[in-house]
């Protein structure tokens, strides 16, 4: 009898180390499963995202033309760039073009999301061609609007059948950042309209119909209801065109090469040409941990004022 | 057509038809120039008032260029690139997204949050290493040095992620306990699964890819080896007065990408409000 329950729990006990041992085995083998699975993702981010970064910091301590030895300079680099008013002029156009192009970009966005929200006869023809200058690629999109703003593009041609002044707006310092501003404002206002209308179409239907059972003129459902609701959506479409405005660098490289005298070289320009027609690669390197610094610092401004992105989705 | 107009009740109504209509067309201005111009001669191009229809229509504004530099090797090299990095893309995306969303281990959300903090570094803050990095492994002018750096996608990763999550444990449950192998759980039961987002992130992918401008420029240097849009560019800075072949060529580039999204517009426009940010 005691024999048999000592068996008995004997067996007991090697079923349930068993089964234990195969749980983790079972386990391990998930843990090296998903461990694989994330292998290609992780490998290319650690080698051509977090690697390079960590570099761009390294040698932007260097003085570094990629055939001599690299000459440590401690910070010289950085007192170089910031006592040079090309490198200070080039952040305030940087800043002066995001600004310059999202803000008439946001609202006409806007106005334009109300508009092919309502009722119109072939809404879905308007959106789409609105859009078109969105698939087209920047390259192209510059390519045409520099043609356009030649001195006697399209642009002066209209100027002057009204009788107005005529620049010559790629070579005119005073002219030349609308041109590149103008159409990039073209190009990328049918993205945000996309934006706007996402956000407006996930205002669900019933607060609009209960506020017109209570009377609300369709002015006090716009100004108590879409604006509220648009917040989210808004806040996120100036924070992401920001960032695309500070990184700009097809328009002024392809219709004037950061010119006349320096007048359009944005931020992403200067580095580009500080490294690889100057050969300066730590000085370039400096700038470009000020343009990562600045880009940092607004995407932590805005997760603190509208919580991560991952609210707003 | 009249029922369509029939919706039309109200003055409001009327004038935002009216400013829809005008604010369409000169939208579209530019491209109607960029087409005309294609066909002009030369000497016709700055001629007033403007001739939006050429007196004679030049064809040779779009062979000659054709024949004069390789702009079809440019277009293959673009096909070929833009493609092969979004299945790259596309499969380290999901294979990412399914172990952050699915699988347990030390470190799994270190990885992730990792990953999605590369978002915030711009591509134009790091060409310099990037550069060296790509040169050091012997792959400049290569196709691997075009497509393999461009091969995942940190939104990419948190997109699959965030559906997989939504996707039922006991799907995956009920093929381990038939037997299924992990790859194949993966392969026939996470993918097809997930196909509409992943065929989102494929569209938005190929876009982002097939527009690239700044990476191809530092690594691909050898006329041979440029992509369409670093192709046309040099063509522009080479050829900048022959406005005419110029504007041939930016319509054969665009001509494409246009096609694909007249086929696949509501796709097109739904993965843009989908993914709501830019490479």
């Amino acid at each position: 009898m005691a024999n048999r329950t000592d068996r008995l729990s004997a067996q007991r006990i090697s079923a349930r180390t068993i089964l234990q041992s195969r749980l983790f085995t079972y386990r391990t083998r998930q843990q090296v499963w998903g461990l694989l699975f994330a292998l290609p993702a992780v490998t290319l981010f650690a080698v051509f995202a977090i690697y390079p970064i960590i570099q761009t910091f390294y040698i932007s301590f260097f003085d570094y033309d990629l055939v001599n030895t690299p000459d440590y300079v401690g910070m010289g680099n950085y007192e170089t760039i910031f006592d040079s008013p090309i490198f200070i002029n080039s952040i305030r156009f940087t800043f002066v073009y995001a600004f310059g192009t999202y803000i008439p970009t946001l609202i006409l966005a806007l106005i334009l999301a109300l508009t092919l929200n309502a009722r119109l006869p072939f809404r879905g023809f308007w959106r789409m061609m609105n859009f078109i200058p969105v698939v087209i690629s920047w390259v192209v999109v510059s390519v045409v609007w520099k043609l356009m703003f030649h001195r006697n593009g399209l642009f002066n041609a209209g100027l002057d059948s009204l009788g107005l002044m005529t620049p010559d707006w790629l070579l005119s310092t005073n002219y030349a950042p609308f041109a590149i501003i103008i159409p990039s404002i073209w190009k990328e206002l049918g993205f945000y309209m996309v934006i706007f209308l996402a956000g407006l179409q996930n205002i669900p239907n019933v607060y609009y119909e209960a506020s017109k059972i209570d009377g609300a003129s369709s002015l006090q459902s716009f100004r108590f209801i879409t604006v509220p609701l648009l917040r989210p959506t808004i806040a996120l479409a100036i924070v992401i065109s920001l960032i695309e405005g500070l990184k700009v660098f097809i328009p002024p490289f392809v219709m004037t090469q950061g010119g006349p005298a320096g007048t359009t070289r944005v931020m992403a320009l200067i580095i580009y040409q500080t490294a690889f027609a100057n050969g300066r690669f730590g000085r370039a390197s400096a700038m470009a941990v000020i343009l990562f610094l600045i880009i940092l610092s607004i995407t932590l401004i805005q997760n603190r004022l509208y919580g991560t992105r991952r609210d707003i989705y | 057509m009249t029922k369509r107009f029939a919706q039309v009740q109200n003055p409001l109504q009327i004038a935002l038809l009216i400013g829809i209509i005008i604010q369409t067309m000169v939208m579209m201005v530019p491209l109607a120039y960029m087409l005309s111009t294609s066909f002009k001669a030369q000497n016709e191009v700055f001629l007033l008032p403007i001739r939006w229809i050429p007196a004679e229509l030049l064809v040779e504004n779009y062979t000659t260029p054709l024949e004069e530099r390789p702009f079809l090797r440019w277009f293959f090299n673009s096909a070929f690139v833009a493609t092969s990095s979004t299945i790259l893309v596309v499969l380290t995306s999901a294979l990412a997204g399914y172990s952050f969303a699915k699988f347990k281990y030390p470190g799994r959300d270190f990885l992730f949050w990792t990953i999605l903090a590369t978002m915030m570094i711009p591509l134009e803050a790091m060409i310099v290493p990037l550069f060296i990095l790509v040169r050091d492994l012997g792959w400049l002018n290569t196709y691997q040095g075009l497509i393999i750096p461009a091969g995942g996608s940190a939104f990419g990763i948190f997109l699959m992620r965030q559906h997989m999550l939504a996707m039922p444990d006991e799907l995956i449950e009920a093929a381990r306990i038939d037997g299924a192998s992990e790859v194949g759980i993966f392969w026939r039961i996470v993918l097809p699964v997930n196909q509409p987002a992943l065929s989102a992130l494929g569209i938005f992918a190929f876009m982002w890819n097939w527009n690239s401008f700044l990476y191809p420029l530092l690594v691909a240097n050898r006329d041979e080896m440029r992509t369409l849009p670093i192709g046309l560019a040099s063509f522009e800075s080479a050829y900048s007065t022959n406005y005419p072949q110029l504007m041939a060529v930016s319509v054969l580039a665009i001509l494409p990408v246009l096609l694909v999204f007249f086929v696949l517009q509501n796709k097109f426009i739904e993965s843009m409000a989908l993914t709501g940010v830019k490479g």
